[in-house]
């Protein structure tokens, strides 16, 4: 076959078509309505420039919150999945009982629906009779009982944690196939020149795991971003606002009829998505972009 | 020949006759209801009503915390159930449910002359019934209390805040959560402020009034910030125990029977509730109290309550519309007052009550009567789950009463702009 054959540019049409009317013109639809007074109260609809954007970013509501919430729930799980998620792989790597059993357990979680994970997860941290207390108090470290979801102090953390527990078992075996890729030779020849586990993990392993750890990196600021599931069945935002983040925040302003405000959210966490991804091109493709 | 073919059509004519008294058989309603809407003998009902007609009634109970934004996302995409509940309220009907444009118009149904006037009134439009009462709306939320633990500790029913805490701090120090408070629902603590609106109108007259003509704000209000201050101090002191967070309304009663607690917020179908599921435990020994927070003596009136009403885009309107008249007959009314515990009643003319002696006494020992400000205040029912919210970052020390006030301030003023309300415009 040949592989330099041009084919004429109208091939890229249907496709183009289907992705203006699908995304394009949608998205400049949303970006649209975030300028008027679009709501369930009234049949008209006003353009009111900037109005929705000074609501959204006023320290008067709560909106400012979900975005600083959105964006911590991006950062932590981000690093916390990657560097269980490579610990594990790392691991899951090396000859072991039941190789393929632990990798399965901890892939398990991560084909589960987010609601039912939430769901059982409600369940295991109520404070009074949940499954985490009451293990801890039957251990003696009752002290350690904490009101997991219903204390705002920790809600946050709880709702983080189970979300690493439900996704490092896929960045796992994504790091699992990059670590696999990597020759053995080099640990061969590194192993020769009586390079120690450290410093094979350091100087082989890592370096070459980059690219792969980009795409880790890609998926869980994207999943991140996009995070309502999660939340919305662990604790629906509480307590008090304290777990809101920006999708849940859109949900419940489409749910009270704002539409023009729950547009003006996801206009703003386009926003944050296109100033995430240039920098993350920026900074993680370098020389002919062959990392992403 | 003139024979063969009136026979031919009299035939027709029986078997078209057929057709329409079996025509709505294989035909499913959907009703869609917040959890605690649907009572059980609402379910029977809907059985014999099948048995009858051959339409069958699917319910889809949607958990409470997650009710009313199902419920309005479902309305404004335009893929709402044949039947939903809502909470009825003039204003709010319009504001939020749009029913003009939402729901069907119900005037002309048989049964529409018999709804209780007030109750009615909060489900109409410009003179057009758009629901059906679902529920008692003369009950009030108030304190229910275990006589045997008052009378055990020599203690008498409050009639103010600082009696109130003295009640509570003698149940504490004998080993009991004074108060079972469900906050994990999350729109029961509330009621301890929305409910006490009637307590801001006795301090501050005309409160209402001018809240709805734009004329005060609740940040204006001492005596709304003084409830704020109080609910948080009950549960600084530990009125309402260490796990009020997790605590649901669905286990009050287990927790009043066991001996958990001592009192919880609730309206008078609940000893009959409790007696049912703890036969142990007689309704009798539970007394009521209305919340004494701010010194409030005045007993807290709600003339609206979950109504039913019938999706204007549905399929399956007149299968609907049968389904309504079906539980408005006389019998079935007085079947879910007889079979629910919480009804005393229900807002039909037809209805016959079922107050027992102590619960007249109740409502006789408080003959100053107030409207709850979730309905005598505009754009404070939409926000329901809001306030609750905001209490609760209160509760936990993330905001204080003053920044609780300013927010249902800020909603109601939203909310009252988008619909273009005049005193806002």
């Amino acid at each position: 076959m040949n592989k330099n054959r041009i084919y004429p540019t109208y091939f890229v049409f249907g496709a183009l078509l289907l992705y203006t009317v699908l995304f394009v013109l949608p998205s400049l639809t949303g970006l649209g309505y975030s300028f008027t007074d679009w709501s369930v109260y009234s049949d008209e609809i006003h353009f009111i420039g900037l109005e929705n954007f000074a609501t959204v970013f006023s320290s008067d509501y709560n909106y400012t919150r979900m975005l600083a919430n959105t964006i911590r729930f991006t950062l932590v799980t981000t690093v916390v999945k990657n560097a269980v998620g490579l610990a594990l792989a790392v691991l899951l790597t090396k000859k072991v009982k039941l190789l393929n059993f632990h990798r399965a357990v901890m892939y398990l979680p991560c084909v589960l629906s987010a609601l039912i994970v939430g769901m059982i997860f409600k369940s295991v941290l109520n404070p009074k009779i949940g499954l985490l207390n009451t293990f801890l108090r039957r251990i003696g470290l009752g002290f350690l009982a904490s009101n997991w979801l219903t204390d705002s102090k920790i809600a946050f953390r709880s709702v983080m944690a189970v979300d690493i527990w439900k996704g490092m078992g896929y960045i796992m075996t994504i790091l699992i196939a990059g670590i696999m890729s990597i020759p053995q030779t080099y640990y061969e020849a590194a192993s020769i020149d009586g390079g120690n586990a450290w410093q094979c993990f350091r100087h082989i392993t890592l370096p070459l795991l980059v690219p792969t750890l980009t795409v880790t990196t890609v998926l869980n600021v994207i999943y991140g971003l996009k995070v309502f599931d999660m939340v919305y069945s662990l604790t629906n935002g509480g307590p008090g606002f304290a777990t809101e983040v920006m999708y849940t925040g859109v949900y419940k302003e489409f749910g009270l009829g704002r539409y023009a405000v729950g547009t003006t959210l996801s206009t703003v966490m386009t926003l944050v998505m296109l100033v995430a991804g240039y920098f993350m091109i920026k900074h993680m493709v370098k020389g002919d972009g062959q990392e992403i | 020949m003139k024979k063969m073919l009136a026979l031919a059509l009299a035939l027709m004519m029986l078997l078209g006759a057929a057709a329409v008294a079996h025509a709505d058989e294989g035909v499913t309603i959907t009703y869609m209801a917040s959890q605690d809407w649907v009572q059980d003998a609402e379910m029977e009902l809907a059985e014999k009503f099948t048995e009858q007609t051959g339409i069958k009634v699917d319910f889809q109970i949607i958990p409470s915390d997650q009710y009313t934004n199902l419920l309005n996302s479902k309305l404004n995409s335009g893929e709402c159930p044949d039947l939903f509940g809502s909470q009825a309220g003039k204003t709010d009907i319009v504001t939020l449910l749009n029913v003009e444009k939402n729901a069907v118009d119900l005037s002309g149904e048989a049964w529409a002359a018999t709804v209780d006037p007030l109750a009615a009134a909060e489900t109409s439009v410009n003179g057009k019934l758009y629901g059906q009462p679902a529920q008692d709306v003369s009950a009030v939320w108030a304190i229910a209390y275990n006589k045997k633990v008052f009378e055990k500790l020599n203690l008498k029913v409050p009639t103010n805040y600082e009696e109130f805490k003295a009640v509570c701090e003698a149940i504490k120090a004998d080993g009991m959560i004074p108060i079972y408070e469900a906050v994990a629902d999350g729109w029961h603590h509330q009621l301890w402020f929305c409910e006490l609106g009637v307590a801001i109108e006795h301090d501050e007259p005309g409160t209402a009034d001018k809240l709805n003509s734009n004329a005060m704000k609740f940040a204006d209000s001492a005596t709304a910030k003084k409830l704020i201050e109080q609910i948080k101090e009950m549960v600084d002191l530990g009125y309402w125990g260490d796990n009020y967070m997790a605590n649901e309304y669905a286990d009050a009663a287990r927790a009043i029977a066991e001996g958990e607690c001592a009192m919880t917020v609730a309206n008078q179908g609940f000893p009959t509730d409790l007696n049912a599921a703890y036969p142990e435990f007689p309704a009798e020994d539970i007394g009521f109290f209305v919340m004494p927070l701010c010194d409030n003596q005045v007993l807290n009136m709600n003339p609206v309550g979950p109504t039913r009403f019938i999706y204007s885009g549905s399929k399956n309107i007149d299968a609907a519309k049968q389904y309504l008249a079906f539980l408005a007959e006389p019998e079935n009314i007085q079947y879910q007052i007889e079979k629910v515990g919480k009804f005393n009643t229900l807002p039909f003319t037809t209805a016959k009550d079922a107050y027992s002696d102590d619960i007249s006494a109740f409502y006789a020992a408080y003959p100053e009567h107030g409207t709850v400000y979730q309905t005598a205040v505009n754009y404070v029912n939409p926000q329901w789950m809001e306030i609750g919210k905001f209490l609760v970052e209160v509760l936990q020390g993330d905001s204080t009463a003053e920044g609780m006030l300013k927010y249902i301030d800020l909603n109601r003023e939203s909310q009252a702009k988008a619909a273009q309300d005049p005193a806002w415009n």
